[in-house]
């Protein structure tokens, strides 16, 4: 059991690991500065290995923990969650607004971290085979939302800890860690094109400048392009969770439960 | 052409060829085949909006990424006009070279926009979903789950959403969401149970798996470090050998996985698709064109793929065999017909 804990948790952290390394490579590689590598390599690799990773865990996910009860109850979350992309238009936000963090989340941190993942890289893929929104940004969403979903798991032990499960605290902390994703989310999915896309001198990356300068330089494009959209996002990611956060969490909690039974041989010979 | 794994290979090829680009004439023609062959498609279908709608789209994708460009770049010799200095951000000389960089970014974009329109286009989400290896089998089952009750989803939100309309509830505020959101969920997980208790009545997931987990994850992480490790190597400038051999092996030991993993899996289709000989036809001219348009630019033999404004401004140069290979999105028109 611990062996296979520390198993998925190696596999977790070589998907982490490429998936930064790989966006993150204009930063961290002084060659990776040459203009042919802006140009036409970076988009392609990135996807390539980002699409690598995703297969990766979710190979892992399915044969760890999918049996007929998680990926009925996957599918339907799934299908719940890119049914609230349709109803967006009816809800009072702007810009950025989303409501499909919330159940990314929830699972993430209700079940588990693997179950979060799936939960978000599906949800992406699910909307954009729906809304025919299948493009080279697909494998970026996948992977930004499933780590979102993976990541909500770490909250859980640290609440527990703290002794804040079930209390105000649990929904402060659920709601204040929606809103950083809703930043980080455009600040990761930006990343894959950056380098590739922008030429100005003030906000491109740059062959000559050292990696605080073009990290600057990235911060200044985010502002310029994206930061509005993702405070838009983050807000009304604020206003979900503060609001619907406690009632939901229960709902999913118990059914969780009747979703985790097992079957065991009780007859004695 | 029907098959959807024909389709993959196009989308594939057509992807790599617009990424591998920046001669905005090439692009051009990438972007004229893939609107030809997208507008025969809406023809059959007797909508020819499409045509109309995806010129718009690419219109304005190229206008939008031009005049962004050239309001946040101030790089190049040609300028037209000079904001003032002290506008933050965009104050600074707009010039000619940041509006044509700016624009080849938007025929990129546009193009593969397109590519991916065509794409989803042709395909149903079925033929989609089949696309996904067989040893993925639990993930395209809930995937297949996801869909099928996506419409009735969505069914149930609209009843819902009506019974509180007509009980006073406005929706305005996201509090109000909740009388909406909570039947949704419980209704839906209901369903969720009942569906998972017909699986395992029916003997869904109750041997353990054919499939080697642990031999197919190490050759998958193997592999992705392996084309991780080509990558940098490249952009280290080592020798372009070293890059090829990780990325071949990498890529066959991620064929060989699959093929073997695959075939341990034993699931029932009942719906094949058939594979017809103009899809090998297609799929082989693809190949062909893919495989040129590499040898080309490996060996330099290509110089005009590469186009950049900086650091003089130049009118792109073409090759003849710039432009015919650009017009391989085209490709599969001649075996749509019967």
């Amino acid at each position: 059991m611990k062996f296979k804990v520390i198993r998925s948790l190696l596999i977790d952290l070589f998907v982490l690991l490429l998936g930064c390394l790989s966006l993150l490579t204009p930063f961290i590689f002084q060659q990776a500065r040459y203009p042919r590598f802006t140009q036409s390599s970076f988009p392609v690799m990135v996807s390539v290995i980002i699409m690598l990773c995703i297969t990766i865990v979710l190979f892992e996910s399915q044969s760890a923990l999918l049996d007929g009860k998680m990926i009925a109850l996957l599918g339907m979350l799934i299908a719940i969650n890119a049914g609230l992309r349709f109803l967006e238009s009816a809800l009072p936000g702007p810009a950025g607004f989303t409501p499909i963090f919330f159940l990314i989340i929830l699972s993430g941190y209700l079940f588990s971290s693997r179950v979060g993942f799936l939960m978000g890289a599906m949800t992406m893929l699910i909307s954009a085979l729906i809304t025919g929104g299948v493009g080279p940004w697909l494998p970026g969403q996948m992977i930004t939302a499933g780590w979102l979903g993976q990541s909500a798991a770490l909250l859980k032990p640290i609440i527990a800890k703290c002794g804040w499960k079930e209390k105000p605290m649990e929904i402060v902390i659920l709601t204040a860690f929606s809103a950083v994703w809703g930043i980080l989310y455009g600040l990761i999915m930006n990343l894959w094109f950056w380098p590739f896309l922008s030429n100005s001198p003030e906000m491109s990356w740059s062959q000559t400048i050292s990696v605080w300068e073009n990290v600057k330089r990235y911060l200044a494009y985010y502002i310029a392009t994206s930061l509005f959209w993702d405070l838009s996002r983050s807000v009304g990611n604020i206003l979900i969770f503060s609001t619907l956060t406690k009632t939901v969490a229960k709902i999913l909690t118990r059914f969780y439960h009747r979703f985790s039974f097992q079957y065991t041989q009780t007859v004695n010979r | 052409m029907k098959h959807s794994k024909a389709w993959g290979a196009w989308l594939i090829v057509t992807m790599a060829i617009i990424l591998s680009t920046r001669n905005p004439v090439y692009l051009l023609v990438l972007l004229i085949s893939l609107l030809t062959l997208g507008s025969f498609f809406k023809r059959k279908d007797r909508t020819g909006l499409w045509l109309l709608q995806n010129l718009r789209f690419s219109g304005t994708m190229i206008l939008l990424s031009s005049l962004i460009n050239a309001i946040f770049t101030h790089t190049g010799k040609h300028v037209i006009f000079t904001i003032p200095v002290n506008w933050p951000l965009i104050g600074g000389p707009i010039t000619l070279e940041s509006l044509i960089f700016g624009m080849v970014n938007g025929l990129i974009i546009g193009s593969l926009y397109l590519a991916f329109n065509i794409f989803n286009l042709v395909l149903n989400i079925k033929q989609i979903t089949g696309l996904i290896p067989k040893i993925f089998h639990p993930i395209s089952i809930t995937i297949t789950i996801a869909l099928t009750f996506f419409p009735s989803v969505q069914q149930r939100a609209k009843e819902i959403r009506e019974a509180q309309l007509i009980r006073g509830n406005q929706m305005k505020r996201i509090s109000d969401w909740l009388p909406l959101f909570l039947p949704l969920l419980i209704t839906s997980l209901e369903n969720a149970i009942v569906l998972s208790e017909s699986m395992t009545a029916r003997g869904y997931h109750s041997q353990r798996s054919a499939v080697p987990a642990r031999i197919v994850t190490s050759s998958l992480i193997f592999s992705a470090f392996l084309i991780f490790s080509g990558w940098i190597l490249g952009i280290y400038d080592y020798p372009i050998l070293f890059s090829t051999g990780l990325y071949s092996i990498g890529g066959l030991v991620i064929l060989i996985i699959f093929l073997y993993a695959n075939r341990r899996v034993k699931i029932t289709r009942y719906h094949h698709e058939t594979w017809h000989r103009r899809d090998s036809f297609t799929v082989l001219l693809l190949v062909t064109a893919f495989v040129v348009w590499i040898v080309l630019q490996t060996g330099a033999k290509l110089p005009t793929a590469a186009y950049s404004v900086y650091p003089a401004l130049s009118f792109p140069a073409v090759q003849v065999e710039g432009i015919v290979l650009s017009c391989t999105p085209i490709i599969p028109l001649p075996f749509l017909n019967k």
